[in-house]
């Protein structure tokens, strides 16, 4: 069995994640930011004790200098204050700087690496995956990992230090008091433990029914062609009703749920004021206590309680990145099954140009395609695959192009076994052009010359030559704005237009072996001629495989195979080939 | 969100004061968005105030509002309570336990209320978003496709998500935030004043200043924020390109090209964001500075009155507690004021939506279509390009006619006004001698048939993609599948009929995807069905089976095929011959053969096909 790149098979949806898992997670990229993190953190630090230091200040100036009416006193105190102050200023400056920069910095890496895996990853990772579910997941996961990073991360640990902080300050100074006032800190730990799973639960509800509400509209508006003319409007009214309608349920759940922790958050932290204003007082009666300190004390519980709410929130964000970060984890992990194995590790030799070797192919969870099929491409000859829709043939030549590797079996080119030519050097042999075409945003011309540094530079006159000798040039001037010709992102250019620039872009580059699959089905006959010239111009090494429906179109075939159950067999003559179209089985 | 009922937090905050998260994090996102929608968003005059929105769930406005005062209202007693109790102390006083209970009392009371904001806003705001996107949908649904086209699907994908989120926010956020805000505002400067006016006027003077940063900073950070969103979409398309396009980046081997690109604007999206990093680690710092200069003027001027008596120990720290409860609200409107803009123009572009007249049916024939087609003079243009140039023809009914011509002729939209799913600039479609536009759409669509070139499948059942129309009936939809070919497929499926179709419908082939189209066009049992290049990815002899089958099932049918290959289509009543729009030739196989040299170019590219199969 293949490898399976279905992200639903990697992918388990825990909704809680422990600190120590996420920072594992982070870790590799975080080594990188070493000496930033660590400026960041005594930044922190220092940003923290400044902070904390000033009310203690301000609880010594009222019990040393205001109560005893000491102005003097006032004023220096307000002088060693402002130096307080300022260190605070400068200590958060650099803290949000520094840190900032590691943030950016290491999401620059992660969206990077994250480029390059997409780009090393097999076809069968892009065919397994839904391409809108890995379009939305690749970008809002980067994205929800990018709020976190610019944002949270700073807060965040700056939240916990100053939880901690406020929390040595406050028992380091009293106790007592110190202990009684973090009380409803227990609760709230105890309450967030005991709601977390009916949250996480609603939330991720909640997530659920926008995404399928977005995906209803999307899909409705994309296809609203259709439904009208089969008169359903009534089909996106109520399938949207009923969406909307999930949405809204679940989002207000959410929304109930979500709204209890400010809320509670706020009131422990008054019910710890309480405390501390009632037994404070206790202990200043019984002389344990100054009233200065007292003040202090109310603002160290503001400075505990206040980030303590804030880091619950950025908790959510937390979790939401951590998942995020997760799925990015998971596709950072797969490897690639097409990887190229040195030439010395395979013993074996084809012949031809192209040999197919007993080669088995199924897709996962599927069927088998191709059953121990054997064949021989000569160089410089015309080959046509024939056979039923599904019966094979695009399969057989996404083998060729190594798009996927057989299950078994072995596939040859120029005599060296495919799996041992560098990517590059394969790339430049076979060229390969697509049921559906796929253009690159830009015009025509960046779509011709993608990817060819020998043309990259060229001036236009020198590039009229090129499309001249190629024979473009008729093909060229039916665009408004000939090679400049824009391609929209859709609906701009009719399928046949498309055909005709990727087919262009395919013969540019020459390729030994160049696959046409379906290449000219949307492409007028006459268009199509003068595609046949094109292609008869081509050196006369280059061999052609065609995969067509339209006879005409594979004529000039000096061989003809009948792809279809498993099989991909020689039909010998063109009236054998229609014969076996004609009557041969389907696809089963 | 916005919180101000939690105003409590900031009491005596003397060190540094830091803005939450939540601010700072919104105000980037909705300055960002604002400037990425204005780039593309025309701006729509006003039609009507968003706050008209209010009104509509007042019952809801009124109690979010009542909750949002009651809280905020409360949360200022919290600092008063604390300089009572110190003061009451202070001279030496027991404290009662009663002072202690409604001190109790009032923070549950401040819990009940700020949690009721809270489930108030959330209703308020999801309610909104339903009701707007049922009533947005509502009229989506009654466009015309020419209509949806001028309007843009991108747009209404918009106006479906992220202007409902904006106006989801100005109510969910913006509405609670502004009564908070003045009701704090307005209640701690009245209680600082009678506190001690000079020192209340010496505070009130810097305050507001945190507000004036705020506003120069984030002007200049504008500009960069949305430099910082085109990035994202540059890089998201790119991103979205190297996924649909896999596989041919995979042929190519360009996956390097790919990154190259990629990470010259995710390099440049970093350095944007180190940019604006510059200013905003000055800006919070410098907020908490401008608090920590106020704590100051408090302690030095303060300090002085409580030494020379004219000021209690409680209130200097009351004192302080409201200066810090004032920072936020002044924060708070500065970018609130920027979620109501945004949310207006968002409503403006709803409306906009909602208000566009009504294209009533205005159809009235219902009498059943048989099948006469006359265009009469069509013309349809595309910005400066003829799509369509004074094309005239008839078809008689029960008679099979091809439209044929090179890629880009304006074959595809001339069957698509054949359907009435696109108007003409001039000329008419008759049926039967009726205008088009004289049917009632249920008629027309319901005998008239438009297989699309594109294979369009829903995410749902074979079946119902299938007899995808209501007036499908069983037999028909059964009678569909075996012309369609697709008997033998279906068969071979472990739930058969009722197998659920995947997005883009990527487990099926192009030809089934085709065959599926066809079914579902036959399943009307249509009068007349048209064939946009339906056969194009279905093999030979499919497509020969196919066409027999429909011509035996369904005899008197008038068929109107858009096809690329003349084979297929000799036989056919009649051949008209399109090319940039305009009618080239219209005739029998036989006539064409004869008359158009053009009409001869086309077979003659073609002939190798009769030489091998005749």
């Amino acid at each position: 069995m293949k490898t399976s790149y279905s992200l639903k098979d990697h992918i388990d949806d825990a909704p809680q994640r422990s600190f120590k898992s996420a920072f594992a997670k982070m870790k590799p990229l975080l080594i990188q930011e070493k000496k930033g993190i660590i400026i960041a953190f005594v930044a922190v630090i220092a940003n923290a004790f400044f902070n904390l230091v000033g009310p203690l200040g301000i609880g010594y100036t009222i019990d040393t200098y205001i109560i005893p009416q000491d102005y003097q006193g006032v004023l220096i105190a307000g002088v060693v204050l402002l130096g307080i102050f300022i260190a605070a200023f400068i200590s958060n400056y650099v803290q949000m700087r520094v840190m900032g920069g590691v943030a950016q910095r290491t999401l620059w890496q992660l969206r990077n690496d994250l480029f390059a895996k997409l780009q090393d990853l097999p076809l069968a990772f892009f065919n397994q995956n839904k391409a809108g579910d890995l379009i939305s997941r690749v970008n809002s996961d980067t994205e929800k990992v990018n709020e976190f990073f610019s944002q949270g991360l700073m807060r965040f640990v700056g939240s916990v230090v100053m939880v901690g902080g406020a929390g040595i300050f406050i028992v380091a100074i009293n106790w007592k008091l110190g202990a009684a006032s973090l009380i409803p800190a227990l609760f709230i730990v105890i309450f967030t433990q005991v709601v977390a799973r009916w949250v996480g639960r609603v939330n991720k509800k909640s997530l659920t029914t926008s995404g399928l509400l977005s995906g209803e509209i999307q899909e409705t508006i994309a296809n609203f062609k259709v439904i009208l003319a089969f008169n359903r409007r009534d089909y996106f009214k109520k399938r949207f009703a009923e969406v909307n309608g999930n949405n809204f349920k679940a989002a207000f759940r959410a929304g109930v749920a979500n709204e209890l922790f400010t809320p509670t958050f706020e009131w422990m932290g008054n019910i710890a004021l309480v405390i501390v204003l009632g037994f404070g007082l206790y202990l200043i009666a019984s002389g344990q206590l100054a009233i200065g300190i007292l003040v202090s004390f109310v603002i160290y519980v503001t400075r505990f309680y206040d980030p303590l709410r804030e880091m619950a929130r950025l908790w959510a964000t937390l979790q939401t990145a951590l998942a995020a970060w997760d799925r990015i984890g998971i596709i950072l992990h797969l490897t690639s099954d097409v990887a190229v194995i040195p030439a010395e590790t395979l013993k074996h030799t084809g012949k031809g140009l192209l040999e197919f070797r007993q080669v088995s192919f199924g897709y996962p969870e599927g069927r088998e395609v191709l059953h121990k099929v054997n064949f021989v491409f000569e160089k410089g000859k015309t080959y046509a695959l024939v056979g039923p829709t599904g019966g094979g043939k695009t399969t057989t030549a996404s083998l060729i192009a190594r798009l996927y590797d057989p299950t078994s079996g072995e596939v040859f080119l120029d005599g060296k076994d495919i799996r041992s030519y560098d990517p590059k050097e394969r790339a430049q042999k076979i060229g390969f052009i697509l049921q559906e075409p796929f253009l690159f945003s830009g015009t025509i011309k960046d779509n011709l010359l993608y990817g060819l540094d020998a043309y990259a530079t060229m001036t236009d006159a020198e590039l009229s030559a090129v499309m001249e000798k190629f024979g473009f040039t008729s093909l060229v001037s039916r665009f408004e704005k000939g090679l400049d010709t824009p391609i929209g992102s859709s609906g701009m250019l009719s399928l046949g237009e498309r055909q005709i620039i990727a087919f262009m872009r395919a013969v540019l580059r020459e390729p030994e072996l160049l696959i046409l699959d379906e290449a000219t089905a949307n492409i007028d006959t006459i268009t199509e001629k003068i595609l046949d010239e094109i292609l008869a111009k081509l050196p006369p090494t280059t061999t052609r495989v065609i995969i067509a429906h339209r006879l005409n179109t594979i004529a000039n075939a000096d061989d003809i195979f009948f792809v279809n159950g498993g099989e991909v067999k020689e039909a010998g003559s063109m009236e054998h080939a229609v014969e076996m179209l004609l009557h041969g089985k389907r696809a089963s | 969100m916005g919180d101000l009922a939690g105003v409590w937090r900031n009491v005596i905050h003397w060190a540094p004061v830091d803005l939450p998260f939540q601010v700072r994090f919104s105000v980037l996102l909705y300055i960002a968005q604002e400037f990425r929608y204005s780039t593309y968003m025309p701006p729509v005059k006003p039609q009507s105030s968003m706050f008209g929105l209010l009104k509509r769930y007042y019952v809801f406005a009124l109690l979010l509002a009542i909750a949002t005062i009651v809280g905020n209202g409360l949360g200022l007693a919290v600092p008063k309570f604390i300089s009572v109790g110190i003061d009451t102390f202070s001279k030496g006083e027991s404290i009662a336990t009663l002072f202690y209970i409604q001190f109790l009392i009032l923070s549950v009371v401040i819990f009940v209320f700020t949690y009721f904001q809270g489930v108030f806003q959330t209703y308020l705001s999801e309610k909104a978003a339903y009701d707007i996107r049922e009533e947005l949908a509502d009229k989506i649904s009654r466009m015309t496709f020419a209509r949806l086209e001028q309007e843009t699907p991108a747009k209404l994908l918009t106006n479906l998500t992220s202007d409902i989120d904006a106006i989801k926010l100005f109510l969910s956020m913006g509405v609670a935030t502004v009564i908070s805000s003045v009701v704090v505002i307005i209640g701690a400067a009245t209680l600082l004043l009678r506190i001690d006016w000079k020192l209340a006027l010496a505070v009130l003077t810097v305050v507001p200043l945190v507000g004036v940063i705020f506003f120069v900073v984030f002007k200049k950070l504008g500009p960069l924020f949305k430099k910082t969103q085109e990035f994202i979409d540059s890089f998201n398309t790119i991103i979205s390109e190297s996924i649909i396009g896999s596989a041919i980046v995979r042929v190519f081997n360009s996956g390097k090209l790919e990154h190259v690109k990629f990470s010259t604007k995710n390099t440049a999206a970093r350095n944007n964001g180190l940019e604006i990093l510059k200013l905003f680690s000055l800006v919070i710092p410098a907020i908490g500075a401008i608090s920590n200069v106020a704590a100051l003027i408090i302690l030095v001027l303060g300090g002085k009155y409580v030494i020379n008596g004219t000021m209690s120990l409680g209130d200097f720290t009351a004192f302080n507690s409201y200066v810090f409860i004032l920072i936020f609200p002044f924060i708070m409107l500065g970018f609130v004021s920027s979620i109501i803009s945004r949310a207006q123009t968002s409503y403006n572009r709803i409306r906009a939506i909602i208000d566009l007249p009504e294209e009533a049916d205005s159809g009235t024939v219902a009498t059943e279509i048989q099948g006469d087609i006359e265009v009469r003079n069509a013309t349809l243009t595309y910005g400066e390009k003829k799509v369509l140039d004074d094309v005239s023809f008839a078809i008689k009914a029960h008679t099979k006619t091809a439209i044929i011509g090179p890629t880009a002729a304006g074959k595809t939209q001339l069957l698509q006004v054949l359907m009435g799913l696109t108007a003409l600039n001039s000329g008419e479609v008759r049926y039967d001698g009726h205008p088009l536009k004289d049917y009632s759409k249920q008629t027309l669509y319901s005998h008239v048939a438009l297989v699309f070139q594109d294979s369009v499948l829903f995410n749902m059942s074979l079946k119902e993609n299938i007899a995808f129309s209501s007036a499908v009936a069983e037999e028909h939809t059964q009678k569909a599948i075996e012309v369609a070919e697709l008997h033998d497929f279906i068969h071979t499926l472990p739930q058969g009929l009722d197998s659920v179709v995947s997005e883009r419908g990527t487990s099926l082939s192009g030809g089934q995807k085709q065959r599926i189209m066809l079914a579902r066009a036959l399943a009307l049992n249509p009068q007349v069905i048209l064939l946009d290049d339906f056969t194009a990815r279905v093999d030979e002899s499919t497509e020969k089976k196919i066409l027999a089958n429909i011509e035996k099932n369904y005899p008197d049918i008038t068929i109107v095929s858009v096809t690329q290959k003349i084979r297929s289509v000799e036989h056919f009543d009649k051949i008209i011959l399109l090319m940039e729009g305009e009618v080239v030739a219209q005739g029998t196989h036989l006539e064409l053969t004869e008359t158009s040299p053009e009409y001869a170019q086309i077979i003659e590219s073609q002939k190798s096909t009769n030489t091998y199969e005749n």
